[in-house]
């Protein structure tokens, strides 16, 4: 899986499946049927959301966006194609959610991850390994392809994996809560994704930060209709970093 | 790129013709659906329980989210032996499908990368799969083999 190859393949499937977010889930031909008596049609998301999840190789990038709402961790099911995005659907403050979940795994290589990815991202998952020192190491080049190329308003949440290998340690809580406290608005948490431990959260308060942030009719228009629009656009690195220490911590 | 999806149609065309199904003369749709699934299906041809993974109860389509088709459609196998054993050129022929018109009319569904001109649709869950088959070329359809999953 050459992180080159990967591109297009993704540029491809992002612009093919581009559809109008106007049209979920309560199409016309749903009205007026008598079956319909009993159960409603079903409720068509309220917001529709794009999460990505980036790191190093290695990290468990792919393992977090499995785990999530899930409670099976199986390693022998990976498809030999493997999967390039999910559509997750979860509940928030009484609003029905649908999170569109990309895991740029196979892309490691800095330069590799296109733009279109960060661009509309509204929420940014950034993973190391506490067990690998160098992919904490490599955090600040990741931190300058958000810069580079996220909007300024997604949410960013700093992620210490593979907790489980706690015997393994290399880099400590506290390092990596310095970090996040670096930058402006940046979460941070320690997770491990084959015990499931902390991974539904991280999700939820990443939503949460998001409906938070953004007025309703923001979300409404705005967002819901930029979703999937992965076609590139001229680059516009905006160097936006202005380091200012935010204590948040989940 | 359209050759990819034809091709897979082609080799689903070569495989037997599916039983005929006996029309009964009550819902359209339910008949549609032959024996088998008419319980399924609703009056309007809609899916009257909820979609859910077999092997982990992942929900991926909620009652009412998706219509009945008839579509030959080739899908890799699910488990990995009969994959194996099917290597040469393998999968199965697969005919009842749930038709989603909108990718984010489902709760939960994962897609691969893509193979040819076709995404498969896979467990947002555990990834079992493939469940499902969407082409690049056809934006609006996205089919669930409803073999491929349990239904409640």
């Amino acid at each position: 899986m050459e992180p080159g190859s990967g591109l297009p393949q993704r540029r491809v499937g992002g612009g093919g499946l581009d559809l109008g977010a106007g049209s979920a889930a309560g199409s016309p031909a749903l009205s007026g049927g008598q079956s319909r008596r009993r159960k409603q049609p079903p409720r068509p998301a309220d917001f529709k959301l794009q999460v990505i999840i980036i790191g190093s190789r290695g990290v468990g990038k792919t393992s977090l966006m499995e785990r999530f709402t899930d409670d099976t961790f199986c390693e022998a099911c990976k498809s030999t194609v493997g999967v390039d995005f999910k559509i997750k659907t979860v509940e928030l403050r009484g609003k029905k959610i649908r999170l569109q979940i990309w895991d740029t795994a196979g892309q490691e290589r800095f330069n590799s991850i296109t733009s279109a990815y960060y661009r509309s991202a509204k929420g940014i998952i950034l993973v190391y390994d506490i067990t690998k020192k160098e992919t904490f190491d490599d955090l600040p080049k990741w931190m300058k392809m958000i810069d580079k190329y996220a909007s300024e308003d997604a949410e960013l949440l700093l992620v210490g994996n593979k907790l489980d290998c706690e015997v393994d340690r290399e880099i400590t809580r506290q390092q990596g809560e310095k970090f996040a406290q670096q930058i402006t608005g940046m979460r941070f948490c320690e997770a491990s994704a084959k015990d499931n431990f902390n991974v539904d959260e991280i999700f939820l308060k990443l939503v949460d930060d998001i409906l938070k942030k953004m007025p309703l009719d923001v979300i409404r228009n705005e967002l819901s209709n930029s979703i999937l629009s992965l076609q590139p656009e001229p680059e516009i690195p905006p160097e936006l970093p202005p380091p200012r220490p935010h204590v948040r911590c989940c | 790129m359209a050759a990819a999806c034809a091709g897979m149609e082609a080799a689903a065309a070569a495989a037997p013709a599916p039983p005929p199904s006996p029309p009964p003369p009550a819902a359209a749709a339910a008949a549609a659906a032959g024996p088998g699934w008419a319980e399924l299906v609703c009056a309007q041809g809609r899916n009257l329980k909820a979609v859910l993974c077999q092997r982990c109860g992942s929900r991926v389509l909620l009652p009412g989210a998706a219509t009945f088709a008839r579509r030959e459609l080739l899908l890799p196998a699910m488990r990995k032996k009969a994959a194996a054993a099917a290597a040469a050129g393998g999968g199965d022929v697969v005919r009842e499908h749930w038709l989603v018109r909108d990718m984010f009319s489902f709760e939960n569904v994962g897609f691969t990368r893509d193979v040819g001109n076709v995404k498969f649709l896979v467990c947002a869950d555990c990834e079992a799969g493939p469940i499902g088959w969407h082409c690049l070329d056809d934006k609006d359809s996205f089919y669930v083999a409803l073999e491929r999953v349990a239904h409640e």
